[in-house]
């Protein structure tokens, strides 16, 4: 972990209300995939914004954030050259063990971009199925690195990209065919979660779902961006997780 | 190279800047960035005697300038602590502060009691704005300033005891006598501010606890005006926090009459903020041939109206 300083090579729009900035860093950094930069966007924000890693090739490293408020909207008004202090890498990401061949992604919102990251990974050691969902055909985004997976599954709630239905059922409905990973990950919206949480533990599959929440530091001092563990205890989303073996947690 | 140290109820800091408690955890999380030891104090994240679990997230908002908080004073209990963290937090070299908080009178003496000998100084949370019970009631009044600090001081009594005061209050000059009159050997301001942010597409409050106590740089002139008010009003070091962000931010507060200074918000906008304020105030006593940090303290002149 260490604050880097980034200069953005790129920010552009990859999707409605999505886009995707890459920083070449002044130093090297080793990323797991899974695993986030706390992003300073200066001006009246003090606090950073806590955003996953979606690529990481060389100094090079992209996020890709949505739109919400004023602090996204400065980092999206950003152009190539100028710089943000990026404290990275944090977490502890996804790990797929030696045992797990088969790996099934399943991912919604902005949570397919740590997916991404898994993929790109593991593509050449697991055999990766992705269960994407979007809202609609304007939020589809990253088929590129997708495609590269043994199986891509793109779906939209409302069927204007894919079957119209969430990704958890498009899991669902490949599992009931026989199709059955040795290890799932997961990220997307609460609700989602929830719903292939219920799933896998009726299944006894593996599950590993990475979580977001406000955050403070980053690095798990402030104890703000805290779960519920299914023990009664409370762990830090930034520094334990974001990625939580999914029955430990209370979705 | 100025003198930073500066010497605090028979302690000795290497600087006068100190974590503030809250932003910094169990200190172990910023010694992966940086040598804490360089740090003068540290102030731990709030301890009571029992474990709590703090309040339901979301805990944190913005608004410009600031931000607000409510964790509910989430720790591990002073058990854990003395077990776990204190022994390595000693040997890093900086001084060790416990923060703590009670719901009751008991509860303060019980824990300063059990802190006292084993650490370098004992701050009194009596201001937590993000609990429902005890905290915040204990600090609001002279009175009870007084009542609580003086319980605390039987349990601390061979630690030098501060008295973090709360902002909330109608007069923090009374609140920092008070604090003097029960046996306190410094008093430490200000705590945050109670403030709420909206969610309006919700129309609810953004943090879970509905309201949240308000730091970060824009509190700084409330923050310095107070830490001077307080200076005015009694004998005992002062200790200033509130928005500091740079060396020139502490210099405020020590020039207001603070002996050291506290950062906290900065941490998370700067993860190598107090190292930077070390050096910047190093950098600026040079510039202005000050030989020692300590003579700052105080300096301010009034404008004649």
């Amino acid at each position: 972990m260490k604050d880097y300083i980034g200069t953005i090579v790129k920010n552009e729009k990859i999707a409605d209300n999505i886009h995707a900035v890459t920083f070449a860093l002044n130093e090297d950094c080793k990323v797991r995939c899974g695993q986030f930069g706390n992003i300073a966007v200066g001006g009246t924000h003090l606090l950073r914004r806590p955003i996953a890693i979606c690529k990481a090739e060389g100094r090079e490293v992209t996020f890709c954030y949505q739109i919400k408020g004023e602090g996204t909207q400065k980092l999206r008004d950003m152009k190539a050259g100028e710089q943000c202090n990026v404290l990275m890498p944090l977490g502890n990401g996804f790990y797929v063990e030696e045992h797990e061949k088969k790996v099934a992604l399943v991912g919604g919102g902005v949570g397919v971009f740590p997916l991404i990251s898994v993929l790109r990974e593991y593509a050449a050691t697991k055999e990766i199925a992705a269960y994407i969902g979007y809202r609609n055909k304007g939020a589809v985004c990253g088929v590129e690195e997708f495609v590269k997976a043994q199986k891509f599954i793109a779906v939209t709630d409302d069927g204007s990209y894919g079957a119209q239905m969430n990704a958890v059922q498009a899991f669902a409905a490949d599992l009931e065919k026989g199709n059955r990973p040795d290890v799932v990950l997961s990220c997307g919206p609460t609700p989602m979660l929830r719903a292939l949480k219920s799933l896998i533990e009726k299944e006894n599959i593996p599950c590993y779902v990475s979580l977001e929440e406000r955050m403070g530091c980053g690095i798990g001092a402030c104890l703000v961006c805290v779960c519920d563990m299914t023990d009664g205890k409370r762990a830090r989303v930034c520094k334990d997780g974001p990625v939580f073996n999914a029955k430990d947690v209370t979705l | 190279m100025a003198n930073l140290s500066v010497n605090l109820c028979g302690v000795t800091f290497k600087n006068p800047v100190i974590a503030a408690s809250g932003t910094y955890g169990f200190e172990r999380e910023f010694n992966e960035l940086y040598d804490i030891g360089k740090i003068g104090g540290v102030s731990t994240k709030g301890l009571t005697n029992e474990p709590r679990l703090g309040n339901p997230v979301p805990r944190i908002a913005e608004s410009r300038g600031v931000i607000l908080n409510a964790v509910g004073l989430q720790n591990p209990g002073v058990e854990h602590f003395i077990q776990h963290d204190l022994e390595w937090l000693k040997s890093t070299g900086t001084v060790v502060i416990a923060n703590v908080a009670g719901k009751t009178l008991e509860d303060y003496e019980k824990i300063c009691a059990r802190l006292n000998g084993l650490v370098d100084m004992i701050e009194l949370n009596i201001s937590c704005p993000n609990v429902k019970s005890g905290g915040m009631a204990f600090g609001i009044k002279p009175e009870t300033v007084e009542e609580v600090t003086r319980v605390a001081k039987k349990g601390a009594k061979d630690t030098p005891l501060i008295v973090k005061l709360s902002p909330n209050v109608e007069s923090i000059a009374e609140n920092a006598k008070a604090a003097e009159r029960g046996g306190a050997d410094a008093v430490s301001l200000i705590n945050t501010l109670t403030g709420m942010a909206i969610d309006i597409e919700r129309r609810k409050p953004i943090i879970a606890n509905n309201t949240g106590g308000v730091s970060g740089a824009g509190v700084k002139p409330i923050a310095v005006r107070m830490t001077y008010e307080a200076a005015q009003a009694v004998k005992i070091p002062v200790i200033g926090m509130g928005g500091i962000t740079c060396a020139e931010d502490a210099i405020e507060f020590l020039m207001a009459g603070a002996t050291a200074v506290q950062v906290g918000t900065a941490n998370f906008t700067d993860p190598y903020a107090m190292p930077k304020i070390i050096d910047g105030l190093n950098a600026w006593c040079d510039k202005h041939n000050v030989a020692n940090v300590s003579e700052l303290t105080g300096v301010l002149q009034l404008n004649q109206r």
